[in-house]
């Protein structure tokens, strides 16, 4: 090769180049990834005929392998609602921990970083770091283990909880310890749920969601009072997770603020006269809990527990001080999923939530349960889907029920249509929102 | 006698002779062929034999066709590792968007009576779901294989069926001995969906190139084609799996690639956490 001076200027170029080439892809390497989808979804009051939403939502992923033991993902996420009656306005966002925050473009259009996190392996271990979603648990429709992120209700529970569930910035480690896993999760990030405004159209009016009333006391709210230290206020935990016998079986604790509001009173006057101020303020609890699976014939069987140490519930004893009670909690779930249909799923839960201490003029009673039902069957290679959830709450007397239809379109698009039915008494939890029984039809396209 | 009746007689016993002769050469003929085809046991034993490697990794693009020429692609990958007897075959999907990130385990127990375990990753559950494997007759993922046919992958389950020998065939000028097998009992054809199946199995090969399945109700219900069958590794690999579902007018079709028998598979990945990472 001219010039560089014959056969051994030829190896040491050789040499160069292939540096030159390990320096600007690592090994493992690949080129980043680009997906989105783009959803649309419509919402009519059933009652009223008004629309709920009209809503376009974009998300773009990307996911980029830089190496072989590093991998980094990214999610957006630009959402904008023509009629803006899930959070009017702009939502001030108190709940939000402020890198955790969306930003808005009026009051129709919000962007969000859903997620962004690195993934890093070392050794047998992995390590993931960012913004993130963390999901324990095995129920479905409802959350008992699942409580690692919290949630936004915007939509009460009628969103998926991919989208509900809000995205934390922190630390989970995966070890494998054995025939088992480990997964310790540090969470520096003092977000809580997001809970509609007043005047929002999914804003809670159940008593038992709501500050308590005394006779002859006016009501008024106070700033609430988060936690906002990104360290001394951040959750903790563990899960260890394994197949033993032929069960998936897990183990978790975790030490967290709770991201339900306590509202705590303050008994004074106002122009309005004897007054309660309540302040929102969270308080830390320890939560233990577990997990549980198996499949005999054309069943599956599961189930989780929890225990949460501390629960501040509202009563209206007037002799607490105030209005705040102290017990705690076990929450569980039972579930059983029958396939036996053909190219179908029937499964049944049963969800219980009991006080463990007796308190004295709770909102709620002792022991809390709700059944539900979800059937599916799919049709024509999967292009259809027909399926329905009933939850019901047997305290009560209230629920919800979503017959759905769903068809796979040419290429990469779904749509749907659905309603959303309440029923029941006011104080429920699902019978709060019985003026707003809706039909919902959508549309989703991948690219 | 005399000579002539002599040589009528000796005329009509050559005749006899040559007209015999063939029909004792066919008939020979065919006791020979009836001799040579294996017994229908045998050629399950055969196909099962086959070396299919101790792990394997390929891509496999799914086409879904309906009846009214409506595509649906998918990307996927498989992987499958024994451990020991015991093998378990991961499947992660790569794209469309719709169906990006799903992944599906199963470990399939040698133990007779032992079901196998099996989990599906949704990832717009973000969690691994234990699901049924009882089901096996099932639709896997819309397709138009089953959970069963997926899990064999070419090799048969032998123990599920009777098999007999029909006879032989050619398939695409591959001469092939065509089995018919019947579930055993009327809880395993239940199970599976299938009244009879019948299979032309390639000898040179011992790997099924068509089977004809018939419903319960012993109606033709689908046929598969296995083509473009070469050796990768040293390993026959077929690159091109058709079905065709007779009832539906749905069509599938897997097209096989990049099929590697010879770098190791973390076990890893045939686990939950394997399925919530993602394909290596």
């Amino acid at each position: 090769m001219s010039g560089v001076g014959g056969s051994g200027g030829a190896r040491r170029l050789g040499a160069v180049a292939s540096l030159a080439a390990a320096l600007a892809a690592p090994a493992g390497a690949r080129e980043p990834r680009i997906t989105a989808t783009l959803e649309s979804e419509a919402a009519v009051g059933l009652r009223d005929g008004r629309a709920q939403k009209l809503e376009a939502v974009l998300e773009p992923e990307l996911e980029w392998r830089v190496g072989a033991d590093l991998e980094l993902t990214a999610v957006g996420r630009l959402r904008g609602d023509a009629f803006d009656r899930l959070e009017p306005g702009s939502p001030a966002q108190e709940t939000t921990a402020s890198p955790t925050r969306r930003v808005f473009w009026g009051d129709r259009v919000d962007a969000e970083l859903r997620e962004l996190y690195a993934d890093a392996r070392l050794g047998r271990a992995s390590l993931r770091v960012g913004k993130q979603q963390i999901v324990w648990g095995e129920a479905d429709g409802l959350k008992v283990l699942d409580v690692v992120n919290p949630q936004s209700f915007r939509e009460f529970i009628l969103d998926e909880f991919e989208d509900s569930r809000i995205p934390l910035w922190s630390a989970r480690l995966e070890v494998p310890v054995g025939p088992a896993d480990l997964t310790l999760v540090w969470i520096p990030d003092p977000t809580v749920h997001e809970l509609p405004e007043p005047d929002a159209l999914f804003a809670f009016t159940s008593e038992r969601l709501l500050p308590p009333r005394l006779p002859g006391h006016a009501v008024a709210l106070e700033d609430l009072d988060r936690p906002s230290a990104a360290v001394s206020d951040s959750d903790a935990g563990a899960r260890l997770h394994g197949f033993v016998g032929g069960f998936d079986l897990s183990l978790a604790y975790l030490w967290q603020v709770d991201d339900r509001p306590v509202f705590r009173a303050r008994r004074g006057t106002s122009p309005f006269g004897p007054t309660l101020f309540f302040t929102p303020t969270y308080e830390r609890t320890h939560r233990v809990g577990g997990t549980f699976a198996n499949a005999v014939g054309d069943f599956t069987f599961r189930g989780e527990a929890v225990w949460s140490s501390d629960l501040f519930l509202p009563t209206e004893d007037p002799s607490d001080a105030d209005l705040a009670a102290e017990t705690s909690e076990l929450g569980l779930v039972l579930g059983l999923d029958w396939y036996g249909l053909r190219d179908g799923l029937v499964s049944l839960q049963v969800f219980q939530s009991w006080l463990l201490r007796e308190v004295s003029g709770l909102l709620r009673d002792r022991l809390d349960t709700t059944l539900t039902l979800f059937v599916q069957r799919r049709l024509w290679n999967d292009r259809m889907a027909l399926e329905g959830m009933w939850l019901h709450n047997l305290n009560d007397a209230d629920g919800l029920v979503r017959p759905r239809v769903s068809y796979q379109l040419g290429g990469d698009v779904t749509v749907w249509l659905g309603f959303d039915v309440f029923y029941g008494r006011a104080r429920g939890l699902f019978g709060q929102f019985d003026a707003r029984d809706r039909a919902v039809v959508g549309m989703r396209w991948g690219f | 006698m005399g000579l002539l009746g002599r040589s009528a007689a000796a005329l009509a016993t050559l005749l006899l002779l040559v007209v015999a002769a063939p029909a004792q050469d066919v008939a020979g003929a065919d006791a020979a062929a009836a001799d040579d085809l294996p017994d229908g046991a045998e050629v399950a034993r055969r196909i099962n034999a086959r070396d299919e490697g101790e792990s394997s990794r390929r891509r496999v693009r799914m086409e879904l066709h309906d009846k009214g020429g409506g595509v649906r692609e998918r990307d996927s990958v498989f992987l499958r590792r024994f451990f020991g007897d015991e093998k378990r075959t991961a499947i992660f999907f790569l794209a469309p968007t719709t169906v990006k990130d799903t992944a599906f385990l199963t470990w399939d127990h040698p133990e007779a009576g032992r079901e196998d375990d099996q989990w599906l990753y949704l990832p717009a559950l973000r969690r691994v779901r234990r699901i049924s494997a009882a089901d096996r007759g099932d639709y896997f993922l819309g397709t138009d294989l089953t959970y069963e046919d997926i899990k064999n992958e070419t090799k048969v389950a032998s123990a599920d069926y009777r098999w007999t020998t029909a006879g032989r065939d050619e398939v695409e000028g591959h001469p092939c001995v065509v089995v018919e097998a019947v579930p055993v009992d009327e809880r395993i054809g239940r199970e599976l969906g299938y009244s009879k199946v019948r299979l032309w199995v390639d000898e040179e090969v011992w790997m099924v190139r068509r089977a004809d399945y018939w419903d319960r109700e012993g109606r033709r219900l689908k046929t598969s084609h296995l083509s473009d069958i070469r050796k990768v590794d040293g390993i026959w690999t077929p690159h091109r799996i058709e079905v065709r579902h007779l009832q539906s007018g749905h069509r599938t079709v897997f097209l096989v690639s990049d099929v590697d028998y010879a770098s190791a598979i973390d076990e890893e990945v045939f686990t939950e956490r394997g399925l919530r990472r993602g394909p290596p």
